[in-house]
Protein backbone atom coordinates (compact mmCIF):
# COMPACT_ATOMS: atom_id res chain seq x y z
CA UNK A 1 0.00 0.00 0.00
CA UNK A 2 0.88 3.51 -0.03
CA UNK A 3 2.65 4.45 3.14
CA UNK A 4 5.80 3.23 1.74
CA UNK A 5 5.73 4.74 -1.46
CA UNK A 6 7.63 8.07 -2.52
CA UNK A 7 5.81 10.96 -1.99
CA UNK A 8 5.01 13.77 -3.94
CA UNK A 9 6.72 17.08 -3.74
CA UNK A 10 3.84 19.94 -3.10
CA UNK A 11 3.30 23.23 -1.48
CA UNK A 12 2.55 21.39 1.38
CA UNK A 13 4.61 20.13 4.37
CA UNK A 14 4.98 16.57 3.96
CA UNK A 15 3.40 16.45 7.24
CA UNK A 16 0.38 18.28 5.74
CA UNK A 17 0.44 16.23 2.55
CA UNK A 18 0.57 13.04 4.51
CA UNK A 19 -2.27 13.88 6.90
CA UNK A 20 -3.98 14.76 3.45
CA UNK A 21 -2.94 11.89 1.61
CA UNK A 22 -3.47 9.47 4.89
CA UNK A 23 -6.79 10.95 5.02
CA UNK A 24 -7.73 10.67 1.60
CA UNK A 25 -6.43 6.85 1.34
CA UNK A 26 -7.52 6.01 4.32
CA UNK A 27 -10.88 6.54 5.80
CA UNK A 28 -11.82 5.65 9.58
CA UNK A 29 -12.76 2.38 9.55
CA UNK A 30 -9.54 1.06 7.47
CA UNK A 31 -7.78 3.47 10.16
CA UNK A 32 -9.85 1.36 12.82
CA UNK A 33 -8.90 -1.41 10.90
CA UNK A 34 -5.18 -0.74 10.19
CA UNK A 35 -4.53 0.36 13.89
CA UNK A 36 -5.77 -2.48 14.93
CA UNK A 37 -3.70 -4.29 12.49
CA UNK A 38 -1.02 -2.56 13.17
CA UNK A 39 -1.03 -2.85 17.00
CA UNK A 40 -1.77 -6.27 17.05
CA UNK A 41 1.48 -7.01 14.07
CA UNK A 42 3.85 -4.63 16.30
CA UNK A 43 2.30 -6.92 19.12
CA UNK A 44 3.55 -10.07 17.52
CA UNK A 45 6.95 -8.22 16.67
CA UNK A 46 7.20 -7.31 19.93
CA UNK A 47 6.32 -10.07 21.57
CA UNK A 48 8.93 -11.76 19.03
CA UNK A 49 11.70 -9.20 19.52
CA UNK A 50 11.29 -9.94 23.26
CA UNK A 51 11.53 -13.28 23.38
CA UNK A 52 14.25 -13.27 21.34
CA UNK A 53 15.69 -10.61 23.35
CA UNK A 54 14.91 -11.96 26.61
CA UNK A 55 16.48 -15.36 25.00
CA UNK A 56 20.01 -13.60 23.69
CA UNK A 57 19.79 -11.86 26.98
CA UNK A 58 19.21 -15.20 29.22
CA UNK A 59 22.22 -16.47 27.10
CA UNK A 60 24.08 -13.32 27.75
CA UNK A 61 23.35 -13.85 31.26
CA UNK A 62 24.64 -16.73 31.18
CA UNK A 63 27.77 -16.45 29.19
CA UNK A 64 28.62 -13.64 31.61
CA UNK A 65 27.84 -15.45 34.55
CA UNK A 66 29.83 -18.48 33.61
CA UNK A 67 32.47 -15.62 32.73
CA UNK A 68 32.16 -13.91 36.01
CA UNK A 69 32.10 -16.73 37.71
CA UNK A 70 35.86 -17.93 36.08
CA UNK A 71 37.01 -14.48 36.60
CA UNK A 72 35.48 -14.26 40.37
CA UNK A 73 36.87 -18.13 40.91
CA UNK A 74 40.05 -17.11 39.59
CA UNK A 75 40.56 -14.23 41.63
CA UNK A 76 39.32 -15.79 44.83
CA UNK A 77 41.66 -18.42 44.22
CA UNK A 78 44.39 -16.21 43.86
CA UNK A 79 43.41 -13.86 46.54
CA UNK A 80 42.86 -16.73 48.82
CA UNK A 81 46.34 -18.27 48.02
CA UNK A 82 47.89 -14.93 48.53
CA UNK A 83 45.93 -14.82 52.15
CA UNK A 84 46.69 -18.11 53.21
CA UNK A 85 50.62 -17.35 52.40
CA UNK A 86 50.49 -14.85 54.22
CA UNK A 87 48.25 -15.82 57.08
CA UNK A 88 50.45 -18.98 57.09
CA UNK A 89 53.22 -16.81 57.13
CA UNK A 90 52.09 -14.19 60.25
CA UNK A 91 50.64 -17.20 62.18
CA UNK A 92 53.90 -19.11 61.55
CA UNK A 93 55.56 -15.92 62.72
CA UNK A 94 53.57 -15.59 65.63
CA UNK A 95 53.13 -19.37 66.97
CA UNK A 96 56.67 -19.58 66.59
CA UNK A 97 56.94 -16.05 68.90
CA UNK A 98 54.45 -17.75 71.26
CA UNK A 99 56.09 -20.82 71.38
CA UNK A 100 59.38 -19.45 71.74
CA UNK A 101 57.86 -17.22 74.70
CA UNK A 102 56.32 -20.13 75.96
CA UNK A 103 58.80 -22.69 75.78
CA UNK A 104 61.11 -20.25 77.51
CA UNK A 105 58.34 -19.67 80.25
CA UNK A 106 57.70 -23.54 80.28
CA UNK A 107 61.39 -23.71 81.05
CA UNK A 108 61.39 -21.50 84.00
CA UNK A 109 58.59 -23.00 85.09
CA UNK A 110 60.24 -26.20 84.81
CA UNK A 111 63.30 -25.55 86.90
CA UNK A 112 61.40 -23.88 89.19
CA UNK A 113 59.03 -26.87 89.91
CA UNK A 114 62.27 -28.65 89.53
CA UNK A 115 63.89 -26.44 92.22
CA UNK A 116 60.69 -26.79 94.44
CA UNK A 117 60.24 -30.67 93.65
CA UNK A 118 64.15 -30.91 94.43
CA UNK A 119 63.29 -28.73 97.77
CA UNK A 120 60.30 -30.65 98.69
CA UNK A 121 62.52 -34.13 97.99
CA UNK A 122 64.59 -33.01 100.39
CA UNK A 123 62.60 -31.80 102.83
CA UNK A 124 60.52 -35.16 102.40
CA UNK A 125 63.55 -36.84 102.74
CA UNK A 126 64.63 -35.18 105.84
CA UNK A 127 61.16 -35.56 107.31
CA UNK A 128 61.09 -38.98 106.31
CA UNK A 129 64.00 -39.98 108.09
CA UNK A 130 63.01 -38.40 111.12
CA UNK A 131 59.42 -40.17 111.24
CA UNK A 132 61.22 -43.48 110.12
CA UNK A 133 63.36 -42.99 113.20
CA UNK A 134 60.58 -41.85 115.35
CA UNK A 135 58.88 -44.95 113.72
CA UNK A 136 61.49 -47.22 114.76
CA UNK A 137 62.42 -45.88 118.12
CA UNK A 138 58.40 -46.34 118.67
CA UNK A 139 58.01 -49.58 117.20
CA UNK A 140 60.88 -51.00 119.57
CA UNK A 141 59.20 -49.11 122.84
CA UNK A 142 55.81 -50.82 121.61
CA UNK A 143 57.50 -53.83 121.15
CA UNK A 144 58.94 -53.52 124.41
CA UNK A 145 55.68 -52.65 126.21
CA UNK A 146 53.54 -55.11 123.77
CA UNK A 147 56.00 -58.00 125.47
CA UNK A 148 55.72 -56.62 128.65
CA UNK A 149 51.71 -56.69 128.30
CA UNK A 150 51.28 -59.79 126.80
CA UNK A 151 53.85 -61.09 129.64
CA UNK A 152 51.44 -59.97 132.19
CA UNK A 153 48.68 -60.43 130.17
CA UNK A 154 49.91 -64.07 129.75
CA UNK A 155 50.08 -64.37 133.56
CA UNK A 156 46.68 -62.68 133.77
CA UNK A 157 44.76 -65.29 131.60
CA UNK A 158 46.36 -68.24 133.36
CA UNK A 159 45.16 -66.84 136.84
CA UNK A 160 42.31 -66.21 135.45
CA UNK A 161 41.84 -69.78 133.73
CA UNK A 162 42.58 -70.78 136.81
CA UNK A 163 40.12 -68.88 138.80
CA UNK A 164 37.38 -69.66 136.68
CA UNK A 165 38.70 -73.38 136.84
CA UNK A 166 37.79 -73.02 140.87
CA UNK A 167 35.00 -70.93 140.41
CA UNK A 168 33.53 -73.48 137.81
CA UNK A 169 34.91 -76.36 140.41
CA UNK A 170 33.00 -74.19 143.28
CA UNK A 171 30.01 -73.96 141.16
CA UNK A 172 30.00 -77.29 140.78
CA UNK A 173 29.85 -78.07 144.16
CA UNK A 174 27.33 -75.38 144.76
CA UNK A 175 25.21 -77.41 142.12
CA UNK A 176 25.81 -80.70 144.03
CA UNK A 177 25.36 -78.88 147.64
CA UNK A 178 22.50 -77.17 145.97
CA UNK A 179 20.89 -80.69 145.04
CA UNK A 180 21.86 -82.15 147.66
CA UNK A 181 19.99 -79.47 150.47
CA UNK A 182 17.23 -79.20 147.86
CA UNK A 183 16.68 -83.00 148.32
CA UNK A 184 17.37 -82.24 152.60
CA UNK A 185 15.08 -79.95 152.00
CA UNK A 186 12.21 -81.22 150.25
CA UNK A 187 12.17 -84.10 153.02
CA UNK A 188 12.25 -81.65 155.57
CA UNK A 189 9.87 -79.72 154.29
CA UNK A 190 7.60 -82.83 153.38
CA UNK A 191 8.20 -83.94 157.00
CA UNK A 192 6.86 -80.41 158.01
CA UNK A 193 3.91 -80.21 156.41
CA UNK A 194 3.02 -83.62 157.61
CA UNK A 195 4.02 -81.79 161.24
CA UNK A 196 2.12 -78.62 160.40
CA UNK A 197 -0.84 -80.07 159.34
CA UNK A 198 -0.47 -82.34 162.86
CA UNK A 199 0.13 -79.42 164.90
CA UNK A 200 -3.12 -77.45 162.48
CA UNK A 201 -5.15 -80.45 163.48
CA UNK A 202 -4.59 -80.41 166.76
CA UNK A 203 -4.64 -76.47 167.18
CA UNK A 204 -7.62 -76.76 165.73
CA UNK A 205 -8.98 -79.74 168.00
CA UNK A 206 -7.77 -77.72 171.19
CA UNK A 207 -9.27 -74.60 169.61
CA UNK A 208 -12.71 -76.08 168.87
CA UNK A 209 -12.31 -77.13 172.74
CA UNK A 210 -11.58 -73.56 173.64
CA UNK A 211 -14.55 -72.08 171.46
CA UNK A 212 -17.11 -74.72 172.61
CA UNK A 213 -15.37 -73.49 176.49
CA UNK A 214 -16.13 -70.18 175.81
CA UNK A 215 -19.30 -70.91 174.37
CA UNK A 216 -20.39 -72.49 177.58
CA UNK A 217 -18.77 -69.64 179.98
CA UNK A 218 -20.49 -67.13 178.35
CA UNK A 219 -24.30 -68.81 177.87
CA UNK A 220 -23.88 -70.08 181.56
CA UNK A 221 -21.60 -66.67 183.15
CA UNK A 222 -24.92 -64.55 184.29
CA UNK A 223 -27.10 -67.75 185.03
CA UNK A 224 -26.07 -67.85 188.70
CA UNK A 225 -26.17 -65.50 191.46
CA UNK A 226 -23.78 -66.02 194.46
CA UNK A 227 -26.97 -67.40 196.55
CA UNK A 228 -27.29 -70.06 193.97
CA UNK A 229 -23.62 -70.21 194.08
CA UNK A 230 -23.24 -70.72 197.59
CA UNK A 231 -24.11 -74.85 198.08
CA UNK A 232 -21.81 -75.59 195.87
CA UNK A 233 -18.74 -73.28 196.94
CA UNK A 234 -19.66 -74.73 200.51
CA UNK A 235 -19.56 -78.33 199.17
CA UNK A 236 -15.78 -77.26 197.66
CA UNK A 237 -14.34 -75.60 199.83
CA UNK A 238 -15.98 -78.51 202.44
CA UNK A 239 -13.85 -80.65 199.88
CA UNK A 240 -10.63 -78.61 200.36
CA UNK A 241 -11.22 -78.08 203.55
CA UNK A 242 -8.11 -79.40 205.07
CA UNK A 243 -5.76 -77.86 202.75
CA UNK A 244 -7.03 -74.44 203.44
CA UNK A 245 -7.35 -75.25 207.51
CA UNK A 246 -3.12 -76.27 206.91
CA UNK A 247 -2.50 -73.68 205.42
CA UNK A 248 -4.24 -70.80 207.95
CA UNK A 249 -2.29 -72.68 210.63
CA UNK A 250 1.01 -71.90 209.00
CA UNK B 1 -32.48 -61.86 232.39
CA UNK B 2 -29.04 -61.00 233.94
CA UNK B 3 -26.52 -61.00 231.20
CA UNK B 4 -22.64 -61.90 232.60
CA UNK B 5 -20.31 -59.42 232.05
CA UNK B 6 -16.50 -60.00 231.22
CA UNK B 7 -13.51 -57.51 232.39
CA UNK B 8 -12.16 -56.23 229.16
CA UNK B 9 -8.47 -56.28 230.60
CA UNK B 10 -9.36 -59.80 231.74
CA UNK B 11 -9.53 -60.65 227.95
CA UNK B 12 -7.66 -61.12 225.08
CA UNK B 13 -7.70 -60.63 220.75
CA UNK B 14 -7.31 -64.17 220.62
CA UNK B 15 -10.46 -65.03 222.45
CA UNK B 16 -12.59 -62.67 220.76
CA UNK B 17 -16.03 -64.45 218.89
CA UNK B 18 -16.56 -62.44 215.99
CA UNK B 19 -20.53 -61.68 214.85
CA UNK B 20 -21.32 -63.70 211.64
CA UNK B 21 -22.36 -60.02 210.15
CA UNK B 22 -18.97 -58.73 210.67
CA UNK B 23 -17.41 -60.53 207.93
CA UNK B 24 -14.36 -58.39 206.17
CA UNK B 25 -11.27 -57.21 207.73
CA UNK B 26 -12.74 -53.63 206.42
CA UNK B 27 -15.75 -54.37 209.23
CA UNK B 28 -12.88 -55.17 212.29
CA UNK B 29 -11.26 -51.88 211.10
CA UNK B 30 -15.02 -50.41 211.59
CA UNK B 31 -15.15 -51.98 215.11
CA UNK B 32 -11.93 -50.58 216.46
CA UNK B 33 -12.85 -46.62 215.17
CA UNK B 34 -16.64 -47.38 216.48
CA UNK B 35 -15.15 -48.55 219.52
CA UNK B 36 -12.54 -45.22 219.77
CA UNK B 37 -14.85 -43.04 218.64
CA UNK B 38 -17.64 -44.33 221.45
CA UNK B 39 -14.40 -44.27 224.20
CA UNK B 40 -14.28 -40.45 222.99
CA UNK B 41 -18.22 -39.70 223.18
CA UNK B 42 -18.39 -41.48 226.67
CA UNK B 43 -15.50 -39.64 228.06
CA UNK B 44 -16.12 -36.04 226.80
CA UNK B 45 -19.75 -37.33 228.36
CA UNK B 46 -18.30 -37.90 231.81
CA UNK B 47 -15.88 -34.57 231.41
CA UNK B 48 -19.02 -32.90 231.07
CA UNK B 49 -21.23 -34.89 234.11
CA UNK B 50 -18.57 -33.70 235.99
CA UNK B 51 -18.64 -30.32 235.06
CA UNK B 52 -22.06 -30.22 235.90
CA UNK B 53 -23.94 -30.94 233.28
CA UNK B 54 -26.56 -33.11 233.11
CA UNK B 55 -27.25 -33.82 229.79
CA UNK B 56 -26.24 -37.53 228.84
CA UNK B 57 -25.71 -37.91 225.12
CA UNK B 58 -24.72 -41.73 224.56
CA UNK B 59 -23.60 -42.47 221.23
CA UNK B 60 -25.79 -45.01 219.08
CA UNK B 61 -23.77 -48.22 218.22
CA UNK B 62 -24.02 -49.96 215.10
CA UNK B 63 -25.57 -53.52 215.06
CA UNK B 64 -22.19 -55.13 214.15
CA UNK B 65 -20.67 -53.43 217.29
CA UNK B 66 -23.41 -54.77 219.70
CA UNK B 67 -23.34 -58.03 218.41
CA UNK B 68 -19.60 -57.84 219.05
CA UNK B 69 -19.84 -56.59 222.39
CA UNK B 70 -23.00 -59.02 222.99
CA UNK B 71 -21.27 -62.23 222.00
CA UNK B 72 -18.04 -61.21 223.94
CA UNK B 73 -19.92 -60.24 226.86
CA UNK B 74 -18.28 -56.72 227.09
CA UNK B 75 -19.83 -53.51 228.07
CA UNK B 76 -17.94 -50.09 227.74
CA UNK B 77 -18.86 -48.49 230.63
CA UNK B 78 -15.72 -47.99 232.37
CA UNK B 79 -12.82 -46.22 230.81
CA UNK B 80 -9.88 -48.26 231.09
CA UNK B 81 -11.74 -51.41 229.80
CA UNK B 82 -12.83 -49.30 226.73
CA UNK B 83 -8.89 -48.62 226.48
CA UNK B 84 -7.95 -52.19 226.92
CA UNK B 85 -10.90 -53.58 223.96
CA UNK B 86 -9.46 -51.07 221.90
CA UNK B 87 -6.17 -52.04 222.08
CA UNK B 88 -7.29 -55.62 221.99
CA UNK B 89 -9.34 -54.90 218.96
CA UNK B 90 -6.46 -53.27 217.24
CA UNK B 91 -4.05 -56.37 217.92
CA UNK B 92 -7.30 -58.29 216.65
CA UNK B 93 -7.02 -56.02 213.46
CA UNK B 94 -3.73 -57.07 212.62
CA UNK B 95 -3.26 -60.69 213.40
CA UNK B 96 -6.80 -61.85 212.35
CA UNK B 97 -6.67 -64.42 209.49
CA UNK B 98 -7.63 -63.43 206.02
CA UNK B 99 -9.45 -65.22 203.48
CA UNK B 100 -9.22 -64.00 200.05
CA UNK B 101 -12.38 -64.67 197.98
CA UNK B 102 -13.11 -63.98 194.28
CA UNK B 103 -16.12 -64.70 192.72
CA UNK B 104 -17.90 -63.84 189.37
CA UNK B 105 -20.91 -61.89 190.63
CA UNK B 106 -21.05 -59.08 193.09
CA UNK B 107 -21.78 -61.12 197.10
CA UNK B 108 -24.74 -60.39 198.42
CA UNK B 109 -24.72 -59.76 202.57
CA UNK B 110 -26.32 -62.60 203.23
CA UNK B 111 -23.97 -65.04 201.37
CA UNK B 112 -21.16 -63.23 202.71
CA UNK B 113 -22.53 -64.22 205.92
CA UNK B 114 -23.33 -67.55 205.41
CA UNK B 115 -20.06 -67.91 204.20
CA UNK B 116 -18.10 -66.22 206.97
CA UNK B 117 -20.21 -68.90 209.49
CA UNK B 118 -18.74 -71.69 207.61
CA UNK B 119 -15.37 -70.02 207.66
CA UNK B 120 -15.42 -69.44 211.38
CA UNK B 121 -16.83 -72.99 211.93
CA UNK B 122 -14.57 -74.97 209.64
CA UNK B 123 -11.12 -72.82 209.46
CA UNK B 124 -10.45 -70.52 212.03
CA UNK B 125 -12.67 -68.68 214.88
CA UNK B 126 -11.57 -65.62 213.92
CA UNK B 127 -11.13 -65.55 209.91
CA UNK B 128 -12.32 -62.51 207.83
CA UNK B 129 -13.05 -62.66 204.00
CA UNK B 130 -11.80 -59.75 201.94
CA UNK B 131 -13.79 -60.12 198.82
CA UNK B 132 -12.92 -59.49 194.51
CA UNK B 133 -14.97 -59.77 191.87
CA UNK B 134 -13.49 -61.42 188.44
CA UNK B 135 -16.49 -62.26 185.84
CA UNK B 136 -14.26 -64.44 183.88
CA UNK B 137 -14.58 -66.83 186.84
CA UNK B 138 -18.04 -67.32 185.29
CA UNK B 139 -19.07 -69.12 188.49
CA UNK B 140 -17.76 -70.73 191.73
CA UNK B 141 -15.07 -69.18 193.95
CA UNK B 142 -11.47 -68.26 193.87
CA UNK B 143 -10.10 -68.94 196.70
CA UNK B 144 -6.69 -67.80 198.35
CA UNK B 145 -4.99 -68.19 201.71
CA UNK B 146 -1.72 -67.34 202.61
CA UNK B 147 0.19 -69.51 200.95
CA UNK B 148 -2.45 -71.31 198.66
CA UNK B 149 -4.72 -70.71 196.05
CA UNK B 150 -7.59 -72.59 195.48
CA UNK B 151 -9.60 -72.39 191.97
CA UNK B 152 -13.13 -73.57 192.52
CA UNK B 153 -14.13 -71.48 189.59
CA UNK B 154 -16.24 -73.07 187.22
CA UNK B 155 -13.36 -72.03 184.47
CA UNK B 156 -11.06 -73.91 186.29
CA UNK B 157 -13.50 -76.80 185.77
CA UNK B 158 -13.81 -76.57 182.51
CA UNK B 159 -9.79 -76.14 181.92
CA UNK B 160 -9.69 -79.36 183.61
CA UNK B 161 -12.12 -81.22 180.78
CA UNK B 162 -10.61 -79.65 178.31
CA UNK B 163 -8.85 -82.67 177.38
CA UNK B 164 -12.19 -84.78 177.68
CA UNK B 165 -13.68 -82.07 175.09
CA UNK B 166 -10.35 -82.78 172.81
CA UNK B 167 -10.76 -86.78 172.87
CA UNK B 168 -14.46 -86.38 171.60
CA UNK B 169 -13.11 -84.05 168.74
CA UNK B 170 -10.32 -86.83 167.38
CA UNK B 171 -12.77 -89.22 168.16
CA UNK B 172 -15.13 -87.50 166.00
CA UNK B 173 -12.08 -86.89 163.27
CA UNK B 174 -11.08 -90.55 163.36
CA UNK B 175 -14.64 -91.79 162.33
CA UNK B 176 -14.55 -89.17 159.47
Amino acid sequence: MGIFQHKKQDDKSPQDQATDAVTALIDENFQTELLAFGRNYFENILHEAGALFKQDLNTTIGQVNVQLQDHVTKQLDVAVAQVNAELKNHVTKQIEGQFAAYNKEMKDAQELALKSLTDNSEQLQAEYNDLRSMLQKNVADQKVTLTNVFEENKVRIAQMKEAQDLALQSLNDSAEALKTQYAEINDTLQKNVAHQEEVLVSAFESNMGQIIEHYLLGALGDQYDLKAQLPSIIKQMEENKQAIVDDMKL
Amino acid sequence: MTKKVKSTEAVTHESFVLPFNVVTKVEVSRLVTEVERVDNAMTAEAVRKKAGSHEASLPVLSQQLNDFLSQNSLVLEDSRQRSALIKQLRQLKDTVPVLHMTFSVTADRQSLEKLAQWVRKSVHPQAVIDVGLQPGLVAGVYLRTPNHVHDLSLRKMLDGSRQILTKELEALRGTK
